[in-house]
């Protein structure tokens, strides 16, 4: 059997559209794989970091998560407040915390020189710590995120400053 | 001559979807529920999870429940998967934090599809719960063991705002009484 040239036209025509059209369609699928895998692992990290709940309805493009602040939330963020009433230098984002827009918020904690300037800061106002002694940004991230006191007299500091109540003695 | 040829692309075509749809058929009755499982946390991308327990809830549904989060274990989920023509899909999931600090049980209501779940985690002493409701119904709740201990209520009639919940140990003696409320809205 043998073909005219005009078919052998519009074989190729048709076979070429198709392969555009699937290469189209699996770089496509590619990508949105992609960047649901990257979001997926944002919630991840912000669920856990935040103590969040998470609901997720769709964990395919379009993906569909949504996240809801617990008792855990609200100690990290009333540690962040009371910090930043005394020192405003440090950003507490109220209209994202207020639209539990969390990325967002978790973005205005990652300015490590605002932290570190805060933090030797508050080691100059406390009579506490002796002449010399100082911490990392990563003591008041930790103590914001964690609650953990990880340098030497963060904890005693922080309570000079009013910032963390008084223990109770037995 | 043309009449042939349509009659060999048609039957071509119909092997094909035949052959198709046994090939899936065949695929899914021989996929492992804990491979799906597996799979779709990976997808989710809770990290070191542990599954508590695997409940079906009919030939084609299923309930797992896991907590993720090392080194905590502090996110309790619960996820609905569901067979389809593509094998084992996912339907939902929650998340609930509940951290155990000075608790003997934590609890929190959700819905999933139809269903209303109670579950939370419970310390490893206690081996039995018994709920009781304001009504006077009673539940006795599965419990789960992996990382921590977890228990979990798979309710078929109303969900109740609040019961009193009995722990007992291993030799049936009571280890501690409580009375747990429960946000029959969340997440609204």
């Amino acid at each position: 059997m043998k073909l005219s040239l005009k078919y052998k036209v519009l074989m190729i025509v048709i076979l070429s559209v198709f392969t555009a059209f699937s290469l189209y369609y699996f770089v496509t699928k590619l990508q949105q794989e992609q960047a649901v895998t990257e979001a997926l692992i944002d919630y991840r990290n912000i669920t856990r970091e935040y103590g969040l709940d998470a609901v997720y309805k769709s964990k395919e493009y379009p993906i569909e998560v949504e996240l809801y602040p617990t008792a855990h939330t609200e100690a990290i963020l009333e540690r962040w407040k009371a910090i930043s009433e005394r020192y405003p230098e440090l950003d507490y984002p109220k209209a994202a915390i207020e639209a539990e827009d969390w990325l967002t918020v978790e973005e205005s904690l990652e300015d490590t020189d605002v932290l570190k300037e805060v933090v030797d800061q508050m080691y100059e106002d406390s009579t506490i710590p002796p002449e010399g002694a100082g911490a990392s940004f990563t003591t008041l991230f930790n103590y914001i995120k964690y609650h953990q006191y990880d340098t030497q007299y963060i904890e005693e500091v922080l309570i000079d400053l009013g910032i963390e109540p008084l223990k109770e003695t037995d | 001559m043309k009449k042939k040829k349509v009659i060999i692309v048609t039957m071509t075509i119909i092997l094909l979807i035949v052959i198709s749809y046994f090939g899936f058929q065949l695929v899914n009755q021989n996929q492992d529920i804990e491979d799906a499982i597996e799979q779709e946390l990976y997808e989710l991308k809770h990290t070191v999870e542990d599954i508590y327990a695997i409940e079906f809830l009919d030939d084609d549904r299923v309930l797992v429940f896991y907590s993720w989060s090392f080194p905590d274990y502090s996110n309790f989920g619960v996820m609905e998967l569901e067979k389809t023509w593509r094998g084992w899909q996912f339907v939902e999931a929650v998340s609930n934090r509940m951290e155990m600090k000075n608790a003997w049980l934590k609890g929190v209501y959700v819905k999933i599809g139809d269903r209303a779940i109670l579950r939370g985690p419970t310390w490893a002493s206690v081996a039995k719960i018994e709920i009781i409701t304001g009504d006077g119904r009673e539940y006795r709740p599965e419990i789960g063991k992996a990382e921590r201990n977890i228990w979990y209520l798979i309710l078929d009639d109303a969900p109740f705002e609040e019961a009193t919940f009995i722990l007992y140990d291993n030799d049936g003696e009571v280890l501690h009484e409580e009375v747990l409320e429960f946000d029959l809205n969340w997440p609204e």
